[in-house]
């Protein structure tokens, strides 16, 4: 489970880019957060991996303190980028192999690297090849293999399908599906409305760190997401 | 985790094109400076070698002692064969100085006199090639070891792991270091290989020792970019800025502070020129042999028989007193120009050591001067070669007039004495032993190693509070 209590972040230059977040990522559930640039999107994920430490608040993985326990805390969590580019020298297997053993796995084979390639849709002929040689779509597959392999109960994932052509993104959603109904949590931030509508459990709107609007599946049903959002972005503070 | 650090960075590395071509061109230049220098100095040996066997001849094909004071002898500076590696100022300096009775020996004849065009660009030796193009190499390797990670994500991903940052700076480290010394190692035991088979080539076991600690503090040079290349990485936020950064630095540490150091030192300690010098030696001479004619002369007068007095004591006398007043002469001659090349070679020296010290906060000159201390071929070494001759001159001077006067012929014959060499004093000179080198190159290593902890230091430091995102 993924969670914050009172989550801020104020910058250096005054800036609030997390304005006291209250937030729960159930397991076996998709979390779809949308928010123009800017919004506190990206910086709430840094604040989930301790990459920049909060003004405020707490974020927790699995009830620790991500702050407090950094180390223990990304035991059980995968995160996948925006802009997966990897070791471009290395072959997929390679970089399978690097980060599944910095996650802490040992004893895992070439076998079991294919399968996890296979998993994500990558084909056997390009597992041998360097990753530099990879598309968009192939690249994000690959970062996603490397979060399957992990199998972290919560996955963060950083606007994972932009830039992804139409099938590469469904795909990509597809296996996200796949991984909520195995019981992970995941977090996605995201500009792509029109798919996160087809996998979210429930979706946020962030607007000035805040979230200003949250939705199940349910109330969306009937929704045109794209008229909510651009209301929600209208709407004075 | 370390050992996977380690090793990914290691293979990444030299998978890459990068390496291949750092490895390519280092072997390249690397065995090729050495062989170039080991065939430069098997001709220098040779060229030595004749040049001594015709200064015997031109000194045995002498009529006179007369004429031999006159030509003197000629002391050949002994080639290097560590120069291969390090050549210093071996190119700049004289190979041959002259010992006669009237002048100050000097060294002159240098490589560079006769082919003033091999000035402008320098020698191609080992160590040029590490102070320049390793260096450079050591800052490509490492410029965007962080930064890099940062721009391609792969720092996200790797710290989004149960990766503590101080074992991946170590990871980085160990792993990089080892990435770069792999071109260097493998041309330098290629290198020593062709050291030990080349013909002619003979190192003792001191040279051996001289040259390991060559490579010991080439390794430290690295060292020092390596880690500054760490170092600026984990202060920067891209690849582009680090790069300019570090290439700023290298040009100031390689080209900006030896040379602005010996033109500060040269401000603050100012020298008088050669040719002052010079001219004060002349003028001194000049005073001296305008009065010895007409002491001679009234020496002559007083002293000379009368008719019917003892002619051949008398000419036995005159020798006497002529080989005496050469003597004196000789030794005022040297002792005006001993005092004034000593305070000048003493004000020279205190500009030396003011330029060395400045420039030694620059990595480029510690190796410069720590490699060329261990190599024979450095300041200290050509001022103790120097010195020898200096003292060997008044020796050979003595002999010289002895031989002279006591072989003056009164007779008008014009029958001389031949020429002897068998007593002449021989030249002598001992190099500095590896001990007294080695204490030599302390303060470089010690500034190399004080660098490399600082840079060290301020990477790992940087990289714990560095911003990932």
């Amino acid at each position: 489970m993924l969670e914050t209590q009172n989550l801020t972040k104020i910058y250096e230059d005054g800036r609030t880019a997390v304005d006291h977040l209250n937030l729960k990522v159930e397991p076996g559930e998709i979390f779809c957060m949308f928010g123009a640039n800017g919004a506190g999107k990206t910086t709430t994920i840094n604040l989930f991996l301790n990459f920049i430490p909060p003004t405020e608040g707490t974020a927790l993985i699995e009830g620790i303190d991500v702050v407090r326990e950094p180390l223990r805390s990304k035991e059980f969590v995968s995160f996948v980028s925006e802009n997966v580019t990897l070791y471009g020298n290395f072959t997929a297997i390679q970089n399978l192999d690097y980060f599944t053993k910095l996650s802490g796995k040992r004893g895992l084979g070439k076998a079991d690297y294919a399968r996890a390639l296979e998993s994500v849709g990558l084909q056997k002929d390009v597992f041998d090849a360097r990753s530099k040689t990879y598309s968009k779509g192939m690249r994000q597959k690959l970062g996603l293999a490397i979060a399957i392999i992990k199998d972290a109960p919560n996955i963060i994932l950083d606007e994972p399908t932009s830039g992804l052509d139409p099938k590469s993104g469904q795909e990509f959603l597809n296996l996200l599906a796949g991984m909520r109904d195995k019981g992970k949590s995941v977090f996605m931030s995201t500009h792509d409305i029109f798919r996160a509508k087809m996998i979210a459990d429930r979706v946020g709107f962030m607007k000035n760190g805040k979230m200003g609007l949250l939705m199940t599946r349910d109330e969306l049903k009937g929704q045109d997401l794209t008229e909510l959002y651009v209301q929600f972005m209208d709407e004075r503070d | 985790m370390l050992k996977d650090i380690v090793k990914k960075e290691i293979v990444e590395t030299i998978t890459s094109p990068k390496f291949v071509f750092t490895f390519l061109l280092c072997a390249v230049l690397i065995l090729l400076s050495v062989y170039t220098g080991i065939t430069s100095y098997r001709a220098e040996q040779k060229e030595f070698n004749a040049a001594v066997a015709l200064n015997k001849k031109n000194l045995e094909s002498q009529t006179s002692y007369q004429t031999l004071a006159g030509l003197g002898t000629k002391i050949n500076r002994p080639p290097q064969v560590l120069s291969a590696i390090s050549s210093g100022i071996d190119e700049a300096i004289g190979r041959v100085a002259a010992v006669t009775i009237a002048y100050d020996p000097n060294l002159v004849d240098s490589k560079y006199s006769s082919n003033p065009v091999f000035s402008v660009f320098g020698a191609l030796d080992l160590t040029f090639i590490v102070k320049i193009v390793l260096s450079l190499f050591a800052i490509l390797f490492t410029y965007d070891a962080i930064v890099g990670e940062k721009e391609r994500g792969t720092l996200k991903l790797t710290l989004s792991n149960k990766v503590p940052r101080d074992k991946l700076i170590l990871g980085k480290v160990i792993g990089g270091y080892i990435s770069l010394l792999i071109p260097l190692i493998i041309p330098l035991i290629l290198s020593m290989l062709v050291l030990m088979l080349f013909p002619g080539i003979h190192l003792t076991g001191a040279d051996w020792g001289r040259l390991l600690l060559m490579f010991l503090i080439f390794f430290l040079y690295l060292s020092v970019f390596f880690t500054l290349g760490l170092f600026v990485s984990a202060r920067t936020s891209k690849s582009s800025t680090s790069f300019l950064v570090l290439l700023f630095i290298w040009v100031v540490f390689v080209t900006i502070i030896p040379k602005v150091s010996v033109l500060a030192a040269s401000q603050i300690k100012p020298i008088p020129s050669v040719h002052e010098i010079t001219s004060k030696k002349d003028a001194f001479l000049q005073q001296i042999q305008g009065g010895a004619q007409k002491e001679v002369m009234d020496w002559y007068k007083a002293n000379s028989p009368k008719p019917g007095e003892d002619q051949a004591g008398f000419e036995e006398k005159f020798k006497k007193y002529l080989e005496d007043y050469q003597q004196r002469v000789t030794s005022e001659i040297d002792a005006n120009n001993t005092a004034l090349e000593r305070d000048y070679q003493a004000r020279k020296r205190a500009q030396e050591k003011l330029a060395i010290n400045l420039s030694r906060i620059s990595p480029a000159s510690a190796l410069t001067f720590s490699t060329m201390s261990l190599a024979r071929t450095g300041l200290d070494e050509h001022q103790r070669f120097l010195d020898s001759i200096r003292a060997y001159k008044p020796i050979w001077t003595k002999w010289a007039n002895a031989k002279m006067m006591s072989n003056i012929d009164f007779s008008g014959t014009g029958q001389t004495a031949k020429v002897v060499l068998d007593d002449m004093p021989q030249h002598s000179f001992q190099s500095e032993t590896l001990s007294k080198s080695m204490i030599r190159t302390i303060p470089d290593i010690i500034l190399m190693v004080v660098l490399i902890i600082v840079f060290f230091a301020g990477a790992y430091i940087s990289f714990l509070k560095y911003d990932v995102r």
